[in-house]
This record gives C-alpha cells, structure tokens and sequence, in this order.
C-alpha cells in the first residue's frame, strides 16, 4: 500500500494516503467517549465511586464504632452542632417539661393547652417536646416555673455526667517478663493468658476454668438459639454439645484466650477510669487523652479516653444508641458487597453455562436449558427464605443463596447471544484452525458478548441490593450487630413518627445509589451499542 | 433501447449542486458534495460507484428520506417538474413520493412488511394516492403484478412476502413502485441480492416496463456489466462527487477520467482471453471525513500531477454532453476560453 | 496457464461426498422429517498448483462444499482424501495436523475478523494454536510469531504500523487482506477460497484477484476458489465447476467452458452475466431462465435442472443423467451428450 512508504522513511507515524495521522480507535475506547457524553452517567460513576471508596475506608474513616451502644445516647435526632451532651440535655427537659405540663404546674394559655392535648391524642408526642423544650426554658427564665428539688437533683447529676463521663478504650497491653522485655497480650498463649488474669486477681489459675467454661458455653448456647428458632432447650443442650465436641482444641482455646482477653481489658478499662474519673472531675485533663498507664509493675496498657458526651452524631443515633453515620457506612459496605459479589457468582455461573448451552447445542443445551426453566418456576423469593432457614442466617449464606437463584437470566441471555454469533465467519474460521472450543467459547465468543453481559450486570446490581434489603427487612436477612441499608430501614419502621431521620437517612442513601447503579447500567447500554436504546 | 427523446421534452427531473452532509462524532461527512444531473422523461441513468462514494445517498436526497438528525441537505435544488422538492412542505412532499416518483430497493425481504399480505400492502400504497375503492385497488394490484410476470397473480396476492423467492419479491416490490404510474422510478442496487440468471430476468422486466409505460429510471449500481445493458447515460460518482459523466457507449469506448478508466479495466471480462495481470486501482476508497481541498482520487491515479494534490479538478465538457472533473483535461477549457 | 497432467498425483479428492442437514420436527422426541440436500454427491480432485473454480447460484451448496471439505461439517457420507489421508473418518489428531495445510478464506470481510481482536492476535491466532499443541514445526517462540505476523502483514499490503488496531478500523479490501494473511500463516497447501471477492468494489477485487494470482505463483498455492460470479471464476481458475442443486453438472477447463459451453444451465448463466461493453451487451442474445431454484429439501427423480431447462426431453424426468468425459478436459451431467 502507498502510505507504507510514507510509514518507513518518516517517524513511524499511521498516515492514510492523504498523509493525514490515523489515530488508533478500539471498540472500547469509543464506548468510553460515549459515556463521558452522558451526563447523567458520569454523575452517576462518580458517585458510585464515592459510594465504593466510603464502604471500603469504612474502618479508616474517623468515624464512631458501628456496633457501639451508648445506652444514653438513645434516639438522638441529627444535628451539625450540638454535642450528644446537648442534645441529651434537650430531650430529658423536654420530656420533664411535658410532665410539668401534665402536672400543670408548667402553665400555658387555653389555645396551646387545646393545641398540645390535640397533638397529644393524636400521639405526635415530638412535637409536644419540640414545643415545650423553647417554652419552659423561657418560662424557666422569666421564672413563672421552677423545678421541684428532685427534679433540680436529676438535672444537676446529669450535668455532672455530662461534664464528666468519660469512656476509656484499650489499644494494645503489654506483659513485662523478669528481664523486662515487653510482649502484646494478645499474642500470648491460651495459659499464660489465664495465669496473667489469674495474677492480676490474686487467685489461682485452676479456680478461673468453671468460670470461662461456663461462659463460653453460654455464649455458644446464645448464637445456636439465634440461628435455629422453636426448639426445645434439650435439643439446644445437645446441638451444644455436639459443637462442643467437634470443635477443635485449637478453636476452643482461642475462644478461652478471646474471652479471658476482653476480662483483662474490663478490668483494667476499671481502674483507670477510677483514676481518669477523679482527675476529670476536677478538670485537670483535656480530652481525647492518649496516655501509656503502668497498671502493675508487670502490665503496661495503652488507653484511649474520651469525654462521652462529647460526641457528635450527625446523623442522630439509633434505639440502642448506635452512630447512624457510621451504621449507614458500614450497611453500605455490606449491601454493595451483596450487590456486587452477587452479581460477579451470579454471571460466572451464567456465562459458562449459558455459553456451553449456547455453543455446544443439542443435548447439554436441552439440559441446561430445562434445569433453567424449571427453576424459573419456582418462587426465587420463597427459595431464597428456604435457603436462609436451612443453611442459617448469615452474610455467607445470604450471598450463595441469591447466587444460586439469579444465574438464570443471564445464562439464557449469554445462550441467546452466543447462539447468534456462533455461526459467524469469524468463528468458523477457527474452528477451520482448530482451535478448540474452549479457546473458541473464551476467545471469541464470550468476548464478543462482553458489553451485554456487563451492562447486564451493572443492571443487576440494584435488583441484588434491593432483594437483600428486602430480606433484611422481614429479618431474614444481615443479623445483628451487622448492618444493612435493608436493616438499618427495617429495624426504624417502628419509630417512624417520633423518629423519622432513622428511617430516612439509609433509605435515601440506598435510592441515591439505586439510582445511580441504573442510569450507569443505562448509560453503559446505549455506549456500548448505540443502536440498542430502547431493548433490554 | 429507447433513442434519443427529442429536444423539446422538458427534463423530468434535474438536480443542481446537491449537498447532503452528516454531522457525526468524528467530523462532518460530506456524503454527497455539490452534484448536477438531470434526467429527461423515458431515460434510463446509471449513477456508478463504490460502496461509501454517496450513490445512495443521492437518492434518498431526491425522495427527501435522508434520516436527520445527522443528516442534512444543506445546499442545492432538486426540480422535479417545474418544482423544487426541497422547498415543498411534508404533505405535498407525499403526494410525490411514492406516487410520482418510486423506489425499488437493494433487499426486497426488509422493505415489504412480513406481518401483511401483500394485497393489503399494494391496496395501501395505491389507495394513499389515488380516491379509488379497494376492489378497483385489487384489480390494479392483480394487473400489475401480472404486468411484472408473477403467475397465478389473483391467488398469489393474498400471500405473505416469505412465501415468495427473492426474484419474485422483487418483482413484487417493482410492480408496488409503478403502480401508481410513477413518472421515475429509482432502482437502488435492485439486483445485487439476486442470483445471475434472476438479475437477468429483473432487469429485462425494468427495461421493458420502462419503455411500456415511459417511465424514467435512475439505476444505481456498482456493477458496470448492468449499466452497460440497460442505460443510456451514465454518472460515475466518487467519493460524493461525479467525475464523470456521458452517454453510455462513449464512457465505455473513451473513458476519460482515470477512474472510470480503472474501473472499467479492472472488471474481468467473460469475452477476453485473460492475458496475465488485471489492471487494479491501488489504495482504499477514501473515508469522506474532513477530506483535504483535493482531488480526492489522487493517491491512486496512474496519472497523478502536482496540481492533483492541492485544488479540486473543474468540470470539462467533451463535447457530446460528455463531461468529466479532472485535471487531464482542464487546458481544453483554458484553451476553449482564450 | 498451468495444465495440468493425470499423471500428477491430485492434492486433494472428493468422492461422492453428500451433506444433508435434517429437518426435525417435535418437542422433546425429535423425528427427522426431511433433510436439506445442501450437497448430493459430488466427486472431484483438485492437482497441485491448480485452482479449480466453482461457480453457482446462491443455494446450489457451494458454500457447504467447501464446509464440508474442511471438516466445519461432519458429512453425511462420502470420502474427502486430502495428502493420502481420509478427513471424514480421520481421528482428532491427524485430522488437525492435515488442518495445518488446508486454510480458508472467508467471503464476509466483516463477519470473518472477531472484532474484539487486534489484527496481530487475528493473524497470529493459528500460529498460536498450533504452538499451543506443540505442533508447529520448526516450534516458533513469541518473538518469531511477532515477526511472522509483521512479515505477513507487509506481503499482503498492509502497513505493519497497523498491527495493534481493531478490524472496524480498516475497509473491506483491507479486511480482506487481513483474512488472507491469517491463511497464510501456517504456510499451507490448498486455500479453500470461499467468495473472498464477491462482498467487495469493483477496483479492490480486482487487487484482490492480484494478490491471489502472486501468491500461487510464489508459494506454489492451490485454491479451491468459489464464486457465483462467472467472470471472476473464469479469470482465476484453471478448472472450472458448475453446480446446480448440490450436483456438479459440468466440470471443463475454464477457457474451454466460455467457447464451449456444453450444459444448457452453464449456457443460460454464461448469457446472463452482464459485460461491461454496451455494444456487446445491445447484440448480445439472452437466454433467460423461467422460474428460481427449487427448494434443494426435494428428492429428485430426475435431472435436477429439469423443470427450468430449455432443452429438456421426456427422458430427463425420470433419470438423473451421470457425469460424462466429452474431452479430455471436459465433463458433463445433461442427457443430451450421452
């Protein structure tokens, strides 16, 4: 050809004959121009990817523990500035003012009083408390009421609490031996651990075994109970028993090492809060505090101490006084893995299957094609909850369940697709160099279907997301203290009324991403084929 | 062969500088750039190309079916008795198409509709344009396409077009178009999906109706062996624009542009002994993005000048309404003007 | 032009070699109803450096012949001797081994090239296969397949700039090009050349038809060469092969099949094919076939061609005529040379 010349002498540069420089354009990097064109996608990829950053910095994040209860901190509503003391603080007066006002001694004129007995029995209590909390506070001021002495002896301990209460966390101990070398408690093994507790409480080693025997098994005892309901506790004595028995040595010390581990932490969380407690209250420390504390001349322990009602929620808390920041995260970490694990198993299985049926035919096509259609006769929900209540209630379980159940669709999808492209030249010329039909069904056919399959599963994502939501919502599926979007919204249904940021908050955070998952799986559609707008 | 109609019959059909441009991602295609032809009532003209050098293009131009957005007519004047096509608003525009002027396209399977039989088509497509009861529709639709030479018509109407063969759908499809009594009817490729002996037969039926019923034909095509047969003038068209144009039998016996020259040579002939190497065009038809204000033939003419790379050639006439773009001949103008 | 002798020993034969796809009816219990007789016996060979050409209509099983040949379709019955090896019945591994000597070329530029690969995985692809399974020979390392492939890409006239790109990229010549150099790579014997022009323009066919003619000469090539284009068989091939309805009725030297044709089907298809030259085309006398090609799912009693023949008797019904030798050079099925 004449602009191979061209070619050689010059730069090697791709000229046409005109001389003007062919620039290199593959199928996917003209896809890729095509998104970038669409607005709707670009948001969309954008914020998915904050999505996926936030779920998977989770434990980095400065963010409060998912599973911290702070029984004080229960149901506390949103807000940018005010500390959980605060907002503690609001919510006991407003509820002591509606007592005062339901003791009449906390007077309002007859149109309130009519306004607020109304709200009353039309159980909206919150809005009484959002009335009374400004009100009383004013009439406090104008000092037309006055708190009764108990009442005045609860508020003045509760500020002494709030001003005082510090929670302290233990980061790493360590164990000093004779020649002063330090170790980390935790990578002690199972007897030293014991004979190190043992020490610490002056008693001899042997006595502690009842003990954490006792405990381990109520623990066993309490999760067997949790995943298999209705049964009688015989049946639990014995299921326990079996656990027992066939649980290795191994495991079990790990257990004992785990829970003689958290003893020793308790008991030093103890004594330094005894120490930290007095220097706070005579505000001598400014918090956080991070210190180092000698607890006995042979352990050391590193402490973290925070003033408790220092905290702020900016999502409010939930009933047990769980961050709902933090609770949302880390649900969003475990809904998008079920969204996207699922998906992943769910089109492995598909596209080998259904590229087998597709390309091999005959009789393995009419098996595949059969199991296929009988399973999609099946009610996948129903299958799903049978799943769950044979294997029990875990992530694990939830995951290969949905798994096992959405593979059909895209089977049939890939069959179809490589049902049509496996008569195409392209295939018969390698099968005319034969090539094998491995190497025919991954190199070229599977390929070649690779823009369906992938904006199929970027579809399938949501619907993934929105089954596990659901079974979380009727409690089949994420277990405490494990969160989900589909939890998080279930377990707030209840409080709905009084408080609604509980339910909000994840649910517009899951739509948010819903959204987003399907303008991309649209977006990702018409880059790839154009053509295709209005199928699938 | 219909002869030479006399002077006095005014051109059925004339376009003058058509420009049809598509505005894509990479650039704009100038798909059709600046074209001029006409066409006198009863003759038959072969517009030649290959693929991708805007033959198509040209004549969906004419019936105004140019998908838009991207594509656009941007300049030129399509005069079809008296009128401008261009400047007329949609109703009239469909009372010309379809009626007046026809279509008969490449692959007879997509463009009849498998869902209806084919009296329901034909009776649509004639009740549309004339005010006639669907029974003198029927007995149109049978006369023509017993006109077009389907046996058994009055029972083969009321078939779908699968159980037809390709031939016969396009006979079918033929017999459609001039049912109306269109006065041009544009064959687009009617024969490449066919096999030889029906294209045989498809283009007979063309030339014979055409002279029965003095119906003009523009025939597009890229097979010269077709034009050769059934056309009296010729339009060789490359890369959106004609380069050459001239009565049948001079464009074969004197080619003038080195392009027609090429394609008339490179095609082996059945009736020559074959004496060694083909003659062959070198180089790839040009992509019609953001082309340079050249001759765009240029990288594979044998007979390449300086000139050639940097202005487009002007339009020479011959003599004999033999006109042809090209720099070979651009001193006979020079010469004619001083 | 390569005569070629009896003496010399044929590359590759065909003997009574018949495809037929069945026609199934049925749910679950499958009952075969029919069969396509897409090929119905035919019986050939092909000598070393020949090009034997086969030409028919659309459905006249020249396509699956060639399938067959290689083995893309297990046939129905008959024998495919191909360097002193049965293909039909060979097993996996011989069957691959002869592979590597026998290539094809495909018709659809498009379709042929996976779009998913660059051209250098396209053509290095049965390099690989073969060094996959240890049996290229000499073993050829990355590097040398690398170089292979440019080496390839530059025989074939393609800038070897290009090896990274996408076969969309490229035109139908140049995807053509591609396809033949992909052939090429494991330097084989016999190229089973299925329509490798007839998608294409006018002016790259014939570079095609070029590049083809160069290689044989050069590396001692064989094709089995199909078209449906008369004019294109007679220049490449030296044989020629006429088939009709998955039968061969003629089979002659190709200079002697254009003086001299004998099968009344080969007539009709020699004077179908249009000749770019108005003055022949004006004198020339058509013999225009009736009707289309029977459905190929009938059994026949008689001759094939019988019920579109112009010639026929009352003999032809009821027999099915044998291939006769009329020269030394010439064979035909029609009972009136028997």
């Amino acid at each position: 050809m004449l602009n191979h010349k061209n070619g050689k002498t010059k730069q090697e540069k791709a000229t046409n004959e005109f001389n003007q420089i062919v620039v290199g354009n593959s199928l996917s990097k003209d896809a890729w121009r095509r998104l970038r064109k669409n607005k709707m996608a670009v948001i969309s990829v954008i914020l998915v990817s904050i999505y996926i950053l936030l779920a998977v910095t989770a434990p980095i994040l400065p963010i409060y523990p998912y599973d911290e209860i702070v029984i004080d901190h229960q149901d506390l509503p949103p807000s940018l500035t005010k500390t959980a003391g605060e907002l503690m603080r609001d919510k006991e007066l407003a509820k002591m003012y509606a007592q005062a006002w339901r003791q009449g001694r906390l007077v309002v004129d007859e149109a309130t009083n009519e306004m607020l007995e109304d709200w009353v029995s039309r159980s909206k209590v919150n809005k009484v408390w959002d009335y009374l909390l400004p009100e009383g506070n004013r009439q406090l001021e104008s000092g037309t009421f006055t708190w009764n002495a108990s009442e005045q002896r609860s508020i003045d301990s509760r500020e002494k609490r709030i001003a005082n209460e510090i929670q302290i966390s233990i980061e790493k101990m360590w164990l000093k031996d004779e020649q002063g070398k330090l170790s980390d408690v935790k990578h002690l093994e199972t007897d030293e651990i014991v004979a190190l507790y043992a020490k610490l409480l002056g008693v001899q080693a042997n006595l502690l075994v009842d003990q954490y025997t006792y405990e381990i098994e109520m623990q066993l005892l309490k999760k067997i109970k949790a995943e298999s309901t209705g049964l009688t506790d015989d049946e639990y004595n014995m299921m326990l028993r079996d656990q027992l028995d066939s649980m290795s040595t191994k495991n079990y010390d790990a257990l004992v090492k785990e829970n003689i581990y958290e003893k020793i932490a308790s008991t030093i969380k103890d004594m330094a809060m005894e120490q930290l407690g007095t220097e706070a209250s005579q505000a001598e420390t400014t918090y956080p505090l991070n210190e180092k504390v000698a607890v006995t001349e042979y352990l050391t322990a590193s402490v973290k101490a925070t003033k408790m009602h220092d905290r702020r929620y900016y999502l409010g808390t939930d009933s047990l006084g769980r961050d709902m920041l933090s609770r949302i995260i880390y649900g969003g970490q475990v809904s998008i893995a079920i969204g996207f694990i699922g998906t992943l198993t769910s089109v492995l299985i598909g596209v080998v299957l259904g590229s087998l049926a597709g390309y091999l035919g005959g009789k393995i096509d009419y098996f595949i094609m059969r199991v296929v259609d009988i399973m999609y006769g099946l009610p996948y929900m129903l299958l799903v909850i049978i799943a769950m209540a044979i294997f029990g209630r875990n992530i694990l379980n939830l995951f290969f369940a949905l798994a096992i159940i959405s593979w059909l669709t895209i089977s049939r999808m890939v069959r179809g697709q490589i049902m049509s492209l496996k008569n195409q030249e392209f295939v018969e010329a390698a099968r005319s160099m034969g090539a094998s039909t491995p190497r025919i069904i991954f190199k070229h056919l599977v390929p070649n279907s690779l823009s369906v399959i992938i904006v199929f599963s970027t579809l399938r994502i949501p619907s993934f997301i929105m089954t596990e939501s659901f079974l979380s919502f009727l409690g089949l599926g994420v277990q405490a203290p494990y969160a989900s979007w589909g939890s998080l919204v279930g377990e707030s249904v209840g409080g709905m009324t009084l408080y609604p940021w509980r339910l909000f908050f994840p649910a517009i955070v899951m739509t948010v991403f819903l959204f987003a998952m399907n303008f991309l799986g649209d977006g990702l559609r018409d880059a790839f084929d154009p053509q295709s707008k209005n199928q699938l | 062969m219909n002869k030479k109609t006399p002077k006095s019959y005014e051109n059925m059909l004339e376009v003058k500088n058509l420009k049809t441009y598509f505005l894509t991602d990479a650039g704009i295609v100038k798909a059709v750039d600046g074209i001029s032809f006409s066409l006198r009532q009863g003759e038959t003209l072969g517009i030649v190309g290959e693929s991708g050098c805007g033959k198509s293009v040209t004549n969906l131009s004419i019936m105004r079916l140019i998908p838009s957005p991207p594509g656009k007519i941007v300049d030129g004047q399509i005069i079809f008795e008296g009128t401008d096509i261009l400047a007329l608003p949609e109703n009239e525009l469909r009372n010309i198409r379809g009626n007046k002027i026809s279509m008969v396209f490449q692959d007879p399977m997509t463009s009849l509709n498998p869902f209806l039989r084919i009296s329901t088509q034909m009776i649509e497509t004639i009740r549309i344009h004339q005010d006639i009861s669907k029974k003198e529709a029927l007995a149109k639709s049978i006369e023509m396409l017993k006109l077009v030479g389907i046996p058994a018509a009055e029972e083969r109407i009321f078939n779908y077009p699968h159980q037809f063969s390709g031939g016969m759908r396009q006979r079918v499809m033929i017999a459609m178009a001039l049912s109306c009594e269109a006065k041009i009817l544009i064959a687009d490729e009617p024969t490449t999906a066919l096999d030889v002996t029906i294209q045989a037969q498809i283009l007979e039926l063309i030339q014979k109706l055409s002279k029965k019923l003095n119906t003009s034909v523009i025939l597009i095509t890229h097979d010269l062996g077709v034009v050769a047969g059934m056309c009296e003038n010729v339009c060789v068209m490359y890369a959106g624009k004609i380069v050459e144009k001239a009565k049948t039998d001079d464009l074969y016996k004197q080619p003038a542009h080195p392009y027609t020259f090429g394609l008339i040579q490179s095609v082996p002939r059945l009736d020559k002994a074959k004496d060694g190497k083909l003659f062959s065009i070198e180089g790839q038809p040009p992509n019609v993005i953001d082309l340079p204000p050249c001759c765009p033939f240029h990288p594979r003419c044998h007979k390449v000048m300086d000139i050639c790379r940097n202005q487009y050639p002007p339009t020479v006439d011959l003599g004999n309404s033999h006109e042809v773009s090209c720099w070979l001949y651009a001193e006979h103008k020079e010469l004619a003007d001083a | 032009m390569p005569e070629h002798n009896n003496s010399k020993q044929p590359l590759l034969t065909v003997t009574d070699l018949k495809q037929h796809f069945p026609i199934e009816t049925g749910f679950i219990f499958k009952k075969q109803i029919g069969a396509v007789r897409a090929v119905d016996g035919i019986s050939f060979s092909v000598y070393p450096g020949e090009t034997l050409g086969i030409v028919g209509e659309s459905g006249c099983g020249k396509s699956t012949t060639v399938r067959s040949i290689a083995q893309l379709y297990k046939p129905t019955s008959g024998s495919v001797w191909f360097n002193g090896l049965d293909l039909v019945n060979a097993p996996q591994d011989k069957l691959l081994i002869a592979r590597k000597e026998m290539q094809m070329i495909f018709q659809d530029p498009y379709a042929s090239l996976n779009p998913r690969m660059t051209v250098r995985q396209i053509i290095s692809e049965p390099l690989t296969i073969y060094s996959n399974r240890n049996m290229l020979d000499p073993p050829m390392g990355k590097q040398e397949i690398e170089g292979e492939v440019e080496e390839l890409m530059e025989r074939v006239g393609l800038n070897r700039l290009f090896k990274n790109r996408y076969p969309h990229e490229f035109s139908g010549g140049q995807r053509q090009r591609i396809g033949i150099a992909r052939a090429l790579a494991l330097n084989p014997k016999i190229i089973l050349a299925d329509e490798p022009v007839s998608a294409l323009d006018v002016s790259i066919q014939s570079q095609i038809l070029n590049l083809l003619s160069e290689l044989q000469k050069e590396r001692g090539l064989t094709y089995l060469f199909i078209a449906h284009d008369l004019a294109v068989i007679e220049y490449i091939s030296t044989r020629v092969a006429v088939m009709y309805l998955g039968k061969i009725v003629e089979l002659s030297a190709s200079g002697e099949l254009y003086h001299n044709p004998l099968h009344p089907y080969t007539k009709a298809l020699l004077s179908a094919a249009p000749i770019p030259d108005p003055e022949i085309e004006r004198k020339r006398k058509r013999i225009i076939l009736s009707g289309d090609v029977p459905s190929p799912n009938k059994v026949h009693k008689g001759c094939y061609f019988y019920e579109r023949c112009p010639n026929r008797m009352d003999h032809c019904a009821t027999n099915i005529p044998p291939m006769k030798k009329i020269s030394d050079n010439h064979e035909v099925a029609c009972w009136l040379y028997q």
